[in-house]
């Protein structure tokens, strides 16, 4: 074992610490860890911190993993924590809907024990059911369900989180309106383990919807899919989710890619029933597919496993009625793949919340592939900021990444955000995603 | 709490103030003072130095500007409808209030948003949005009279957070100014560039943090349909199970509110009179809305539940003056209880819904072992208790019971898994209790993030954070 590593066995026990090779799977944006530790209780965790605050040793929370490739690339990584053996549902009471469990429990295991009772987390991050809880509320992404339920912020209740310098602090609660003193959770949700590593969480369920139908409209067009989906996202109706989908230039068999607009719908079956009416009145054609039940359920599965495989991924955003506009400005950014490569660049847009995902399997490397991508990444950046939205890139080549920054402009707001992390990461020892630039 | 009256501002700071505001809108007199000396809570009383009425978020920043080169300390206010204190100046402090600021910035129908100032009424935003068939979803219940402002440092809740949530969920974006007066934009909708959720740790903060001077919030459609229904009770416990047995069944109402015994005696007594039976002990009313289609099913859903339960009387409105009667009972209950008791301690607690019927059991306790008369008009979908203690505040016997029953009736509800309060904040009221549900790390991180924001310590001082360990004791 390296020093470290050795170290740290001193504190745990031999089993809970890896190094070498088999920090391998454990790479974080191309940077392996000097060693993987997975503490087995807060107690653990803060040790580990409060350790590695005085040390100066830098370290990464994770779960299970899914999310390394993403984010900002950290400086360095020296101890990369696991929370995948704190796995357990601590508490659930389905009369009071809500879910406790450690933050390495899996969405999986959650979402089959809250079906049992007829209750879900009503969460749809990309990435599926592999991740974990802890992990889905430090990345905080949302899904196409935001529109209906709100994205992890809104219904996260509670957290548990080691701070950097090794406190164990109870942030929120286990009831839906708690107003007792100032809401750091909010600064968890999003925070990338920024500001410590997620023990615990305690989610919001709600009772799993009598009906659940997906309506497909075809479009031709990409632009007319955007304007499509613009109109039904307008329908005064409570519609769970509007999903804009224009597959990979490699999905379609040769021609321009068809786009679909998916208008998901989680209601008692009278009122699917006459949401499906009006939606297609709006629409002014049929849907070319209706998805009951599983079906309905699979296609956003589908969505959400949308960026596997993908070497890049953007998250461009404008305001909602401008999702044309956005679908347009991904032209800018054919130079950066071969269409013919893989499935190509796919775009998923949430009508909604006027966010548009773009995927590109393979990046294109000639020999100023990164100084290409700083550019264009740098000018659509620019002109989508100077518009009051924004452009994210949630993973890619770490050598892109790094160049262009994962994170957008914050302006003056940024003072605050390095202050927030200094208070509770004061030795900066969690320096993955550090304050966006 | 005894006032003392604060000493006045210097003519030099006091012209520097009208500079910016102009002359009508710094007010120093004594007598007009008096209207801002408490907030909701009348229970606690204090006189600003002066108050500022700025029209804008240059003039916000520039009266900040000046007060922090003096060192004063700023207490924001919005209509003054808190009820926790939050509003009061305490010290030597300046009230910065933004009574001016009520104007509508933008309403994008399209997009479902809108930008408003923080002065801006909540009821007058879902007016100004009806002929778009939107509406402001978060509804408290003084929602004709509170500002959005005060929402914001409240995330305020209301009757209808139980389906749609509290303020917090739909804050997009706001325009902030800082003590020191720095302006900074925070989020915004359309916008996700990365970085903590600072609208989200600033709504809540209770004027701690600095001034909201412009709101950016998401509006929702109206829904197509409405259908209330009022179940009678004999028993209050009854109510409760209603409550659990609705929920267990998966249906989803957007309001479900408990009225008990004492409250319905007090509303039936007073001008507000909605028609429930007087010897009744709980009144639940029910609310669906949604598509118009799927209703009926889920409110014959919710009837056979209360029937269960042991309803006596189930009605359901068949027109919107019989939903409104409904709600009369609710929305008026605080009014109604100002006719039977010269003063009244509006509590404000949330536990687990299922532990309800226990909580109200021990409520009623300790009611009758301080011999005090405690009335319960409460959020029954979402566990928010709101335990109306009457009194007379000239009775100081009998204020020294209210407090004590208050701390009782917190430690209760902490202990039952649940918070010192749902929605109407910690201000000055409730500062003493945070250590019932947050230990020292927890309050000491509070601490560090609001030097974040506030580092002198001067926005609204005194409020929500208990005094640091090492001070206790000292006086402030």
């Amino acid at each position: 074992m390296n020093p470290l590593a050795g170290l740290l066995s001193e504190r745990l026990s031999k089993a809970q610490v890896v190094d070498g090779f088999e920090t391998e799977p454990w790479a974080v944006c191309g940077r392996l860890p000097q060693a993987v530790v997975f503490p087995e209780s807060e107690a653990q965790v803060a040790e580990i911190l409060s350790l590695s605050s005085e040390e100066g040793w830098r370290c990464v929370p994770a779960g299970r993993g899914s999310w390394l490739h993403g984010g900002q690339p950290p400086q360095a990584v020296d101890v990369l924590l696991s929370a995948k053996r704190m796995s357990d549902i601590s508490e659930y009471e389905p009369a009071d809907m809500f879910i406790s469990a450690q933050a390495g429990a899996g969405l999986d295991a959650l979402e089959r024990r809250t079906n049992e009772e007829g209750q879900w987390l009503a969460v749809d991050p990309p990435g599926g059911e592999r991740g974990t809880l802890g992990a889905m509320l430090a990345v905080g992404t949302a899904g196409p369900l935001q529109a209906g339920f709100g994205s992890p912020r809104d219904q996260v209740l509670g957290a548990t989180i080691v701070s950097g310098d090794g406190q164990v602090l109870n942030l929120g609660g286990k009831v839906v309106k708690n107003v007792a003193g100032f809401d750091l959770l909010k600064l968890v949700a999003g925070s990338w383990g920024t500001l410590g590593m997620i023990t615990s969480v305690t989610m919001r369920l709600y009772p799993v919807p009598a009906t659940d139908r997906t309506l497909l409209f075809k479009e031709s067009e990409a632009a007319d899919g955007a304007n499509l989906a613009c109109r039904l996202a307008q329908t005064p109706f409570p519609l769970a989710a509007v999903e804009l989908l224009v597959p990979g230039d490699g999905e379609s068999g040769g021609g321009a890619p068809s786009p679909l607009v998916a208008v998901r719908i989680l209601e008692s079956t009278d009122a699917v029933d006459e949401a499906e009416r009006v939606v297609s009145e709006c629409a002014g054609m049929p849907p070319v597919q209706r998805l009951g039940g599983e079906q309905s359920a699979a296609i956003f599965d589908n969505v959400r496993a949308m960026e596997d495989g993908a070497e890049l991924v953007l998250r461009l955003s404008l305001l909602p009625t401008r999702l044309p506009e956005l679908i347009e400005t991904t032209s800018q950014l054919r130079g950066l793949y071969d269409p013919s490569e893989g499935w190509g660049m796919r775009l998923a847009g949430h009508a909604q919340t006027g966010v548009l995902r773009v995927m590109i399997a393979v990046v294109g490397r000639s020999d100023d592939w990164v100084d290409r991508a700083k550019t264009t990444l740098g000018v659509l950046r620019r002109s989508l900021e100077a518009e009051g939205g924004s452009l994210v890139v949630s993973q890619g080549p770490p050598e892109i990444v790094g160049a262009v920054s994962a994170w957008g402009a914050l302006g003056p707001a940024a003072l605050f955000t390095s202050g927030i992390q200094a208070a509770l990461d004061p030795a900066g020892i969690l320096n993955r995603g550090t304050s966006p630039q | 709490m005894e006032n003392i009256l604060p000493e006045p501002l210097t003519k030099e700071l006091r012209d520097r103030l009208r500079g910016v505001v102009g002359d009508a809108w710094v007010i120093v007199d004594a007598d007009r003072l008096l209207a801002y000396e408490s907030d909701g809570l009348t229970a606690y009383r204090r006189t600003p130095r002066a108050v500022v009425l700025p029209r804008n978020t240059d003039e916000v920043s520039r009266v900040l500007g000046i007060l922090s080169q003096e060192a004063v300390p700023v207490v924001p206010r919005g209509a003054g409808t808190g009820l926790s204190g939050g509003a009061l100046a305490d010290g030597d402090a300046v009230v910065v209030g933004t009574a001016r600021m009520t104007d509508l910035l933008e309403l994008d129908p399209e997009n479902r948003l809108a930008r408003v100032q923080p002065g801006m009424i909540n009821a007058h935003l879902t007016t100004a949005a009806e002929p778009f068939g939107l509406y402001y979803a978060p509804d408290p219940s003084s929602q004709s009279a509170c500002t959005l402002g005060g929402n914001v440092a409240e995330n305020s809740g209301g009757p209808h957070c139980l389906k749609y949530g509290v303020t917090s969920r739909y804050v997009t974006g706001l325009k902030v100014v800082t003590y020191d007066g720095k302006v900074v934009d925070l989020g915004g909708f359309g916008r996700e560039p990365g970085g903590y959720d600072l609208v989200g740790v600033f709504v809540g903060s209770e004027g701690c943090f600095g001034i909201a001077t412009e709101i950016e919030v998401r509006l929702l459609p109206k829904s197509e349909a409405v259908c209330t229904l009022l179940a009678i009770f004999d028993r209050l416990g009854d109510a409760g199970s209603a409550v659990t047995e609705i929920m267990a069944e998966g249906l989803m109402p957007a309001a479900l509110e408990i009225i008990d015994g004492p409250t319905i005696r007090a509303v039936e007594a007073s001008v507000f009179a909605a028609g429930f039976p007087t010897d009744a002990e709980a009144a639940l009313v029910v609310e669906f809305d949604g598509i118009e289609a799927g209703l009926a099913a889920d409110v014959e859903r919710a009837v056979a539940c209360c029937r269960e339960a042991g309803a006596r009387e189930v009605r359901t409105a068949d027109s919107t003056e019989e939903r409104l009667a409904f709600w009369q009972g609710r929305k008026k209950a605080f009014g109604a209880m100002g006719q039977i008791a010269s003063d009244l301690l509006v509590q404000d607690a949330t536990v687990p819904r299922s532990q309800l019927t226990g909580v109200l059991g021990r409520i009623s306790e300790i009611g009758a072992r301080h011999d005090l008369t405690i009335a319960n008009v409460f959020h029954a979908g979402d566990g928010n208790l709101h335990p109306n203690l009457l009194f007379d505040r000239s009775d100081a016997e009998e204020l020294a019971r209210v407090e004590r029953a208050s701390k009782e009736i917190m430690a209760v509800c902490v202990e039952a898994g649940g918070t010192i309060t749902g929605e109407h904040g910690v201000g000055l009221d409730k500062r003493h209790y945070m250590s019932l549900v947050h230990g020292p790390e927890e309050l000491d991180a509070m601490r560090r993030i609001k030097a974040v924001f506030d580092p002198h310590g001067r926005m609204n001082p005194g409020k929500v954070l208990p005094d640091p360990p090492e001070s206790a004791g000292v006086a402030v």
